[in-house]
C-alpha cells in the first residue's frame, strides 16, 4: 500500500494542479461587439447591467458572484439586496468602479462600455435578440464565468424542454389562431422575426405581423383591424385604452374578449430574452389555452 | 428738369465724392425696384451739402451708394479714386457714415456710452491692439463736442432718443474722417441741440472737412452751402443754397406746398397751410368744405 | 454770438492709463475663476460613493482612481463644456444681435442628434461590423453631425450675408433633421432610450482625454473669438455701420460661425445636449458689467463653465447615489433665471 501511495498522491496532486490550472487559466472571450476580452482568471466579482444577463448568471448558479446590477434587474429575489448602479443606457461609472468588479456584463448599446474600459475594467457586451442568440449568449456567459460549456448547454436544454412542453400542452387548433402581441402603446408590435415572435411560433400560433416588417415594427392600428387577430396579448402597462381605439371593436379578439393582459412581472418575463424563456412560453401558452377555441 | 446751376468742375481733386450713371435696384428678385436711375452727383470738398427731397425719393439710398454700402451700378469715386479701389480700412478712415434711425435694435444697449463712441475708432485701431492714447483723446473730444462726456459710463440702453443720437454723432466724429455722410442726423434732437449741430458742422467745414447730410428739415437744410434735390430716383437740382433759383426749385419739387420766407434768423421753409390745394393727403376723397 | 450748448474746444486731458472697462472686468474674472476653483475642489468629494474615497485616497488605489480618474475629469469636463457653450452663446448673441440666440441656433443640436441616432442604429443592426461609425464612436458621430448641420445651414442660406436668412435656414435645418431623427427612432425603436439619455446630457462619460480635447478646442475658440470680437462690436450698431467702419464682414462672420460650430460640436459630442447654459451665461455677465465683446466672450466662458460645473455638482449630489440628468437641472435653473429676468424687466 505504501509503495503504491506515491502514484496516488502524484495523481491527486496532478488532478488538483490541473483543476487549479484550469481555474487559473486565462479566459478569452469574444463579445458581441467583436472585441476579444482576456481575463487572467475566472471572475469572482461580476457586475451586470442588463436584466437578461443578470438572470442568466443566476440561472447558472453563480448568483453569489454578482456584486452589482442595474436598476431594471428584478429577478431572482437573491439580487434584491445588491447595489444598483444605474441603467443600461446611463450606468453610474463611479458606482461600478467602486465595486471593483472583475468583469462587467453589459448590452451592446450601452454607452458606458468605452469609459469603463478606459478606466481599466473588463467589459463583455452581449445582447441576445433571437433564440439562437440566446443559446450562444448563455454559452458565452458560462465561458466568461469559467464554467464548462456543458453547464450552459444543460441550461438551454432545460429551457428548450420547457418551451416544448408549453407547446405540447396546447390543442392542435392553436395553429389556426392569429395572435397580435403589442409591446408598446405607439403601437409597436412583436413581429414574427422578433424574440417573442419566435416563441409564439414555437407554440404554434400565427403572428399577424409577418417577418418582413422587422422585429418590432410600429404599426398603423388599422393594420391590426384588417388582420383581425383572434387573440391579443399586451402588458398591463400598455393595456388601458387599447380596446377603445377607433375601429377596434370590430376585431374578433375584442368582440369575443380574447385579450390577455399580463401583469408587469409576467410581462417582464416574456419580453426578456433571458433564461426565463421557458416560463415566458408557459405564460403565453396559458393565455392561448384560455382563449383558443376548442 | 435737371438743371445744374454751376458746371460740374472737371478738376477731380476738388470733388470729395462723385458718381456717374449711378443705378441702384433694391428688393427681392421678383419685385426689384429701381430706386436710383442713372444719377450723376458731384460733391465738392470742403463744403456742406444738404440732400433733400420728398419721401421715398431715394435720398438715403443715394447716401448709402456714395458710402459704398449698397450694391450699385455705375461709378462712385472718393477723393478722385474709384471707391472699389480703396482698401477697406483706408476708406473707413476717410469716409464716415451715420445711419438713419439711430440703432433701432437693442444690439448696443449693454455697451457704455464711451464704448459706443470708441467704436468709431475701429478703422484706426490695430487689429489686436487695445485703444491707444490717440484713440482715447479722439473719443473724449467727440463726446465733449456732443455734450455726452458727463455720462460716458452710462449704459447706452438707458438713454433717451435724443441722448442716443448725440452718442451716435460722437461715434461718427470719433472717426475723424475728412468726409462725413449723415442720414437724418437731427432725429430726436431738440431745437437747441439742432442749432448746435449746425454750428458743429460749420466748424468742421471751416477746418476743411466735407459734410453731406440728408435732412427732412428744410429750414436747416438751407443753412448748408449747397443743396441737392432728389425726387423719384433722380437728381432734380444741385445749386448753392443762397441762390434764389435754389429756393424756387425747392418750392417746385414740393409742388408749391412749401414756402421759403426770409426772417431775422435767415431763410425759413414752412409748409403752406394758407389754402386747401386740389388733391389732399388722402387723394380720391372730396375736399372738406367748412361752410 | 449766442453761447453754444456744445463746446467746440478740444479737451487736452491726458488719456486714462487703463480703460475703465478693464477696471470693471478683472475683479469679475478673478471671482469667477475663484468660484470655479472652489466648486472644482468640492466636486472631488461629490459622487455616488460620497466623500469616503477622498479620505481613503492614499491607502486605496480604487478610491484614488474614483477621485482622480472619474470625479476630477468629470468636474473639469463640466467646466470645459460649460465654457465652450457660454462662449458659443456669447458669439451667437453678438452675431445675430438677438438676446435669445443660443449655441444651437444653426441646427447643430439636431445634426448631432441625427448622427447619434444613426450611430446607435448602426451599432444595433450590425454589432460585429467595424464600420466607420462604430470606429468613430458616438462622440465622433455627434461632433460630425453638429458641424455638418451648420455647414448645411450655411449652404442653405448661401453664405453669411443675410442674418435673417441664416437664422431661418438654421430653424429649417433643425426641424428637418429633427424629423429625420424621429424617423430613425421609429425604424429602430431600440435607440429611443439611448437617444433620450443623449438628449438630456450628462458628464458621466467624460475622461481625461475628453477634457484635453475640450480644453484644446476651447483655447482655440476663445482666441479666435477674442481676435474677432471687434466684428461683434461693430455689428451692435447694425450691419451697414459695421461695413462703413471698414470691417470685412463676410469672411469674418464666416469665421465666427465656424467658432460657434466648433465649440458647440465639441461640447455636444462629450456631454450631449445641455440647454440654457449658452443662453444664460452671456446674460448673466451683462447683468453684472457692461462690456464690449472682447471681454464678454471671455467672461461668458468663465460664467458658463461655472454654471455647468455647479449644475453638475447638484446633479451628482442631490439624490446620491442616483443622478439627475444635468440637462434637467440646467433647464430648471436657466428657466428660473430667465423668468426672474422677465419679472424684473416688467416691474
Amino acid at each position: 500500500m505504501r509503495r503504491m501511495g506515491w502514484p496516488v498522491w502524484a495523481l491527486a496532486l496532478g488532478l488538483v494542479g490541473w483543476l487549479g490550472a484550469a481555474w487559473a487559466q486565462p479566459i478569452t472571450v469574444t463579445d458581441d461587439r467583436g472585441r476579444t476580452v482576456v481575463m487572467p482568471a475566472a471572475p469572482q466579482r461580476v457586475v451586470s447591467i442588463l436584466p437578461s444577463l443578470t438572470e442568466t448568471v443566476c440561472e447558472l448558479q453563480q448568483c453569489h458572484r454578482l456584486v452589482g446590477v442595474d436598476r431594471y434587474s428584478n429577478w431572482p429575489a437573491a439580487i434584491q439586496a445588491l447595489p444598483r448602479v444605474g441603467g443600461g443606457i446611463d450606468p453610474n461609472v463611479e458606482a461600478i468602479v467602486a465595486l471593483r468588479p472583475d468583469v462587467v456584463l453589459a448590452a451592446v448599446s450601452s454607452r458606458g462600455s468605452e469609459r469603463l474600459e478606459a478606466l481599466g475594467l473588463k467589459v463583455v457586451a452581449l445582447e441576445p435578440k433571437t433564440h439562437a442568440d440566446m443559446r450562444r449568449v448563455m454559452g458565452t456567459v458560462a465561458r466568461v464565468l469559467g464554467l464548462p460549456a456543458e453547464d450552459a448547454e444543460r441550461l438551454w436544454r432545460h429551457i428548450d424542454a420547457a418551451v416544448s412542453a408549453a407547446a405540447q400542452s396546447l390543442p392542435p387548433n392553436v395553429r389556426r389562431t392569429k395572435v397580435y402581441f403589442e409591446v408598446n402603446r405607439a403601437p409597436y408590435a412583436a413581429g414574427a422575426s422578433s424574440f417573442i415572435g419566435e416563441t409564439l411560433a414555437r407554440l404554434g400560433a400565427q403572428n399577424i405581423v409577418p417577418a418582413e416588417l422587422g422585429p418590432f415594427p410600429k404599426l398603423n392600428p388599422e393594420f391590426v383591424v384588417r388582420a383581425n387577430p383572434d387573440v391579443i396579448m399586451v402588458g398591463a402597462r400598455n393595456a388601458p385604452g387599447m380596446t377603445e381605439r377607433p375601429g377596434w371593436e370590430r376585431i374578433r379578439a375584442v368582440r369575443e374578449r380574447r385579450v390577455c393582459v399580463f401583469a408587469n412581472d409576467d410581462a417582464d418575463t416574456i419580453i426578456r430574452p433571458g433564461p426565463r424563456l421557458g416560463e415566458g412560453a408557459r405564460l403565453l401558452a396559458d393565455c392561448l389555452r384560455k382563449h383558443v377555441q376548442p | 428738369m435737371t438743371t445744374a446751376l454751376h458746371p460740374i468742375p472737371t478738376d477731380a481733386a476738388a470733388l470729395a465724392l462723385a458718381a456717374q450713371r449711378l443705378r441702384v435696384e433694391l428688393g427681392p428678385a421678383r419685385s426689384r425696384r429701381r430706386v436710383l436711375d442713372g444719377v450723376d452727383v458731384a460733391i465738392r470738398a470742403g463744403r456742406w451739402t444738404s440732400i433733400v427731397g420728398p419721401n421715398g425719393a431715394g435720398k438715403s439710398t443715394l447716401l448709402r451708394a456714395l458710402a459704398g454700402l449698397v450694391p450699385a451700378q455705375g461709378n462712385v469715386s472718393l477723393l478722385g479714386r474709384p471707391l472699389v479701389q480703396w482698401p477697406h480700412r483706408q476708406r473707413a478712415r476717410t469716409l464716415a457714415w451715420l445711419a438713419q434711425g439711430g440703432a433701432v435694435d437693442a444690439g448696443a444697449d449693454d455697451l457704455t456710452v464711451y464704448d459706443v463712441a470708441m467704436l468709431g475708432r475701429l478703422p484706426h485701431r490695430g487689429w489686436l491692439a487695445p485703444p491707444s492714447p490717440a484713440d482715447h483723446a479722439a473719443v473724449e473730444a467727440a463726446l465733449r463736442q456732443t455734450q455726452a462726456w458727463e455720462w460716458r459710463e452710462r449704459a447706452f440702453g438707458t438713454l433717451s432718443g435724443g441722448e442716443r443720437q448725440r452718442v451716435l454723432l460722437a461715434r461718427l466724429l470719433a472717426v475723424q474722417a475728412p468726409v462725413l455722410l449723415m442720414d437724418e442726423p437731427l432725429a430726436n434732437l431738440d431745437p437747441p441741440h439742432q442749432a448746435d449741430w449746425v454750428a458743429l458742422v460749420r466748424a468742421l467745414v471751416a477746418q476743411g472737412n466735407t459734410v453731406v447730410s440728408v435732412l427732412h428739415d428744410l429750414t436747416i437744410a438751407l443753412q448748408a452751402d449747397e443743396l441737392l434735390i432728389v425726387a423719384a430716383g433722380a437728381v432734380r437740382y444741385h445749386g448753392m443754397c443762397a441762390a434764389r433759383q435754389t429756393q424756387q426749385a425747392l418750392e417746385a419739387v414740393f409742388e408749391h406746398r412749401v414756402r421759403v420766407v426770409g426772417s431775422d434768423v435767415g431763410l425759413v421753409v414752412v409748409p403752406d397751410v394758407s389754402s386747401t390745394p386740389p388733391g389732399s393727403l388722402s387723394s380720391g376723397t372730396t375736399s372738406w368744405n367748412p361752410s | 454770438m449766442k453761447p453754444s450748448v456744445w463746446s467746440l474746444r478740444l479737451a487736452s486731458a491726458p488719456a486714462p492709463l487703463t480703460s475703465p472697462t478693464a477696471a470693471r472686468c478683472w475683479p469679475l474674472a478673478a471671482a469667477l475663476v475663484l468660484a470655479a476653483a472652489v466648486l472644482g475642489t468640492l466636486g472631488l468629494g461629490v459622487g455616488s460613493t460620497g466623500i469616503e474615497p477622498v479620505w481613503a485616497m492614499l491607502a486605496d488605489p480604487i478610491a484614488a482612481q474614483i477621485v482622480w480618474d472619474i470625479r476630477a475629469p468629470r468636474t473639469l469636463g463640466a467646466w470645459a463644456a460649460g465654457a465652450l457653450l457660454g462662449l458659443a452663446g456669447a458669439v451667437a448673441q453678438g452675431l445675430f444681435r438677438n438676446p435669445l440666440a443660443d449655441p444651437f441656433l444653426l441646427g447643430s443640436a439636431a445634426g448631432a442628434s441625427l448622427t447619434v441616432a444613426l450611430a446607435l442604429a448602426a451599432l444595433g443592426v450590425s454589432p460585429f461590423a467595424a464600420t466607420w461609425i462604430v470606429r468613430l464612436g458616438l462622440t465622433g458621430a455627434a461632433f460630425v453631425g453638429a458641424v455638418a448641420a451648420v455647414l448645411l445651414t450655411l449652404a442653405l442660406a448661401r453664405g453669411v450675408q443675410h442674418t435673417l436668412r441664416l437664422l431661418l435656414a438654421g430653424v429649417v435645418v433643425g426641424m428637418v433633421l429633427g424629423a429625420l431623427t424621429s424617423l430613425v427612432t421609429l425604424l429602430v425603436p431600440d435607440v429611443l432610450q439611448a437617444m433620450q439619455a443623449f438628449l438630456l446630457g450628462s458628464t458621466g462619460f467624460v475622461g481625461w482625454s475628453a477634457c484635453a480635447i475640450m480644453m484644446a478646442v476651447g483655447t482655440v475658440c476663445i482666441g479666435a473669438a477674442w481676435a474677432l470680437a471687434r466684428v461683434l462690436d461693430g455689428l451692435t450698431l447694425g450691419e451697414a455701420t459695421a461695413q462703413s467702419l471698414g470691417l470685412p464682414l463676410a469672411p469674418l462672420r464666416l469665421a465666427l460661425v465656424a467658432v460657434i460650430a466648433l465649440a458647440t460640436g465639441t461640447a455636444v459630442a462629450q456631454t450631449g445636449l445641455i440647454a440654457f447654459v449658452g443662453l444664460a451665461a452671456p446674460h448673466l455677465v451683462r447683468s453684472l458689467v457692461k462690456v464690449t465683446h472682447g471681454w464678454l466672450v471671455a467672461l461668458a466662458s468663465l460664467m458658463g463653465g461655472l454654471l455647468l460645473m455647479a449644475a453638475d455638482l447638484l446633479a451628482r449630489g442631490l439624490v446620491a447615489p442616483q443622478e439627475i440628468p444635468v440637462g434637467v437641472l440646467t433647464a430648471v435653473l436657466g428657466g428660473g433665471y430667465l423668468l426672474w429676468l422677465m419679472h424684473r424687466r416688467a416691474g
